[in-house]
């Protein structure tokens, strides 16, 4: 009796760990918000690890074989991951997943976006007319994703629909409590020099002024002559920091931060691959000592 | 609030006919009138407190950012994307380039003369097809406008995706591609219909803005031609879940592929004022000709990419028709039949090292073909009796490539092809004839200012036998290549 009940227990432990729904997540601020809201109910797989940017990959077979057995595909969107990401998924034969299905989520498609409907000019380089996908670096934008997205859940798993909304909830309390201690943080910063337009969206959120960019244009790498410009912009102000992501190469940054004496960091603009909720608020922390790390 | 709303209540119903009841009903209305109160107090309470647990969940818009008519919080877009509009997605790709050989100009036409089975009689060979207007080989030494492609794609409803991939050269339009894509079969079925450049190998299914070099790979040219296989078709394929990423597919296709399935429409032929019937078989219904493909590619993590591939291509039915001058019969005048088959290898390593635009990136590709053609002479002007000797044929070809992002959009590739490794004609296990292979060796840099330009140079030196003479040819461009409008996804 003993061996079958531990049968049954055996079995129905293997039916929970089969009922995980699988998730595919671009970055791994998806991922975050993935192993945040779904839990022990989901499993994670992020494609594009945070040390290079996820505009410029690959479609390659692996991603494709992840997304073949995936039952919800997790993106930031806004055409961030046009580049490989369509091309991944119409390799995936998977329906489940395909735009438009219930397997498919946005992040961009469910908050407002900044610099929406510039005109699509490339003379004004890599511009997303869509507006600024990188919604990931605004903590507030992600209590609104991370709600969607328990939403989501909720459609694909009924039984656990009010444990993602709770998940959901959770998060936007741990952000919210954290948010009047970042706002007093950034009263604190004089401004920052980004390298492309990727925190806007935080800067943004804490009126932190943004300087200048590093880039003339989106995508398109700095010119001597565009540094200087920007110098003598810069030389006027009483102090600022000079932040890159970590996959841009170093070198307008070292000669801003040469001739300025400002300091120079450069940052990931996602999370660590593994995080959770912690690990995103610990994220955030590091942005905000590198914005106000100004004197 | 609630005090006041409980006020009003208590004197609707104080003031309602029940107050002139009995006196001794005036307590147990009290008491009702107070069971009420309590109730309407605690409903308000509890209104209160969702309208207070709605207002913090509420979240502030972004206060810098302006109010977007398209866009409002409570949207409930499934995504944004640009080319979701209801409109296709189009794009257009312009190619040029400035050539040069060390040849006249022939550079480019004596690539397709390299001997092997393909030249086995001279120039001499009719494959009945007319050119097509666009040749990816042939250029004029100076300025050449090699192509503007027009990509338009779209989702047609929720149960296919088409493309069309329509190419156009300075005097002329080609449909090179127009399918559609199930996007909906179960079990990791995918079926693909209508002209399509076949999945076999890994150079066959791109287009020319995918590759690393100014010019197709010889083994393509030599064995499948400029255009690699791509004809009228369908595929099905097939991504089993394995712990390793595999795709199956078949495909089969009208087979008028000019190396592997061409036929000789004519069957008279006029010699010095003679007409000679040509003895050779009808055209079979197609198709004529059926694929197999599989792909690997193990998850090697972030930084490293692997896929192998399998391949191979039947043709049932190849008709050639060869003179002594084209068009023109003679005593050695006579016509080939039967069958080819084509089978191959093709690898890809990618290695992403996350470096900024491209810096240290690095892509190795390496594929090999083999051919063999079993034909029959169906017909001979002058030897009657050879009708019915088997000519088998048979040619391989390999090339191997690597580029390297050596800085921030720049890169460097090199390439070594060769083709006729094996290149014989037997009859019944005899030899008939040998061909000396032909090979070269190609260097490139490549400038990327954005990823939708590409400015490109390109150094070959071949080695090739035409005609049982050693030719050594040097072939040079200065290419660029632009891509405008939406921003095209590349497949692996």
């Amino acid at each position: 009796m003993k061996y079958i009940l531990l049968f049954i227990l055996f079995f129905s432990a293997e039916n929970v760990w089969a009922a995980q729904l699988k998730l595919v997540a671009t970055t791994s601020s998806m991922g975050m918000l993935a192993r945040e809201v779904g839990a022990e109910q989901v499993s994670v797989k992020v494609l594009a690890p945070p040390d290079r940017d996820a505009h410029h990959l690959q479609a390659k077979p692996s991603m494709m074989r992840h997304l073949r057995s995936a039952d919800l595909v997790l993106a930031i969107g806004a055409e961030l991951e046009i580049g490989w990401l369509p091309a991944a998924l119409q390799g995936a034969n998977n329906p489940q997943v395909q735009v438009g299905r219930i397997g498919y989520f946005e992040a961009a498609a469910q908050v407002g976006l900044i610099d929406e409907g510039q005109a699509a000019d490339r003379a004004q380089g890599d511009v997303h007319p869509l507006g600024n996908p990188h919604v990931n670096l605004d903590p507030v934008r992600m209590i609104q994703i991370a709600q969607a997205l328990a939403q989501r859940l909720g459609n694909l798993d009924e039984a656990n629909a009010q444990v993602y909304l709770q998940r959901a909830q959770a998060f936007a309390q741990q952000i919210k409590s954290r948010l009047p201690q970042w706002q007093a943080q950034a009263k604190a910063a004089k401004g920052v020099v980004l390298h492309h337009k990727d925190a806007d969206y935080l800067l943004q959120r804490f009126n932190v002024p943004i300087l200048g960019y590093i880039e003339p244009i989106a995508g398109v790498p700095t010119t001597a002559k565009h540094l200087k410009a920007l110098l003598t912009k810069l030389k006027v102000k009483d102090g600022g920091v000079i932040i890159r992501s970590v996959f841009h190469p170093p070198q307008g940054a070292a000669f801003l931060a040469r001739e300025l004496g400002w300091a120079s960091h450069a940052m990931p603009i996602d999370p660590p691959l593994g995080a959770d909720g912690a690990g995103y608020l610990a994220f955030i922390d590091q942005w905000m000592a590198a914005i106000t790390s100004n004197q | 609030m609630n005090k006041t709303l409980s006020f009003a209540v208590a004197c609707v119903l104080g003031f309602s006919p029940m107050a002139q009841a009995q006196s001794d009903d005036i307590a147990a209305l009290q008491q009702q009138i107070n069971q009420l109160k309590q109730e309407y107090e605690g409903r308000i309470q509890d209104l209160e407190q969702r309208l207070q647990q709605v207002q913090s969940s509420t979240i502030e818009e972004p206060q810098p950012t302006a109010p977007s008519p398209r866009n409002t919080k409570n949207s409930s877009r499934q995504s944004v994307s640009s080319g979701t509009a209801f409109n296709p997605a189009i794009s257009v790709i312009l190619d040029g380039s400035y050539y040069n050989d060390n040849d006249d100009g022939k550079g480019g036409e004596k690539l397709e003369s390299l001997d092997g089975i393909h030249n086995a009689h001279g120039h001499s060979h009719d494959h009945g097809h007319d050119d097509h207007g666009h040749s990816h080989g042939g250029m004029d030494r100076g300025f050449n406008l090699n192509s503007v492609e027009m990509a338009i794609s779209a989702t047609v409803d929720p149960y296919f995706d088409a493309k069309a991939q329509i190419v156009f050269s300075e005097d002329s339009v080609e449909v090179e591609e127009a399918y559609l894509l199930t996007r909906g079969l179960p079990a990791g079925l995918q079926v693909k219909g209508g002209k399509f450049l076949s999945d076999i190998g890994y150079m066959n299914k791109q287009h020319t803005h995918d590759w690393d070099f100014s010019d197709a790979a010889l083994p393509y040219k030599v064995l499948l031609g400029g255009h690699g296989l791509g004809d009228i078709g369908l595929q099905l394929s097939w991504l089993p879940e394995l712990p390793v990423y595999t795709r199956l597919g078949m495909e089969l296709f009208q087979g008028r592929n000019e190396k592997m399935g061409a036929l000789v429409g004519e069957h008279h032929y006029e010699f010095e004022g003679k007409e000679y019937e040509l003895t050779i078989d009808k055209e079979k219904s197609a198709p004529r000709m059926w694929t197999l493909f599989a792909k690997f590619a193990p998850d090697l993590g972030y930084n490293h990419a692997l896929q192998g591939g399998l391949f191979y291509v039947r043709s049932n039915q190849l008709q050639e028709f060869h003179g002594d001058d084209a068009h023109v019969a003679g005593d050695s005048t006579h016509a080939l039949q039967g069958k080819s088959w084509l089978a191959g290898t093709d690898w890809v390593y990618k290695y992403d090292s996350a470096g900024s635009y491209g810096q240290g990136d690095v892509r190795i590709q390496a594929e090999y073909l083999y051919q063999v053609k079993d034909l029959n002479v169906a017909y001979h002007a002058s030897k009657p009796a050879v009708v019915g000797a088997t000519r088998k044929f048979t040619e391989d070809g390999l090339y191997l490539q690597a580029v390297y992002g050596f800085a921030p959009r720049w890169e460097a590739g090199v390439r070594y092809e060769v083709v006729g490794l094996t290149n014989k004609k037997e009859s019944a296990n005899k030899i008939l004839d040998e061909w000396e292979s032909s090979d070269r060796w190609g260097l490139n840099v490549t400038f990327r200012p954005t990823e939708y330009s590409l400015l490109r140079a390109q150094f070959t030196r071949g080695n090739f036998s035409i005609l049982g003479d050693e030719e050594r040819i040097n072939q040079f461009w200065l290419q660029y290549q632009l891509s405008l409008g939406v921003h095209g996804a590349h497949a692996f």
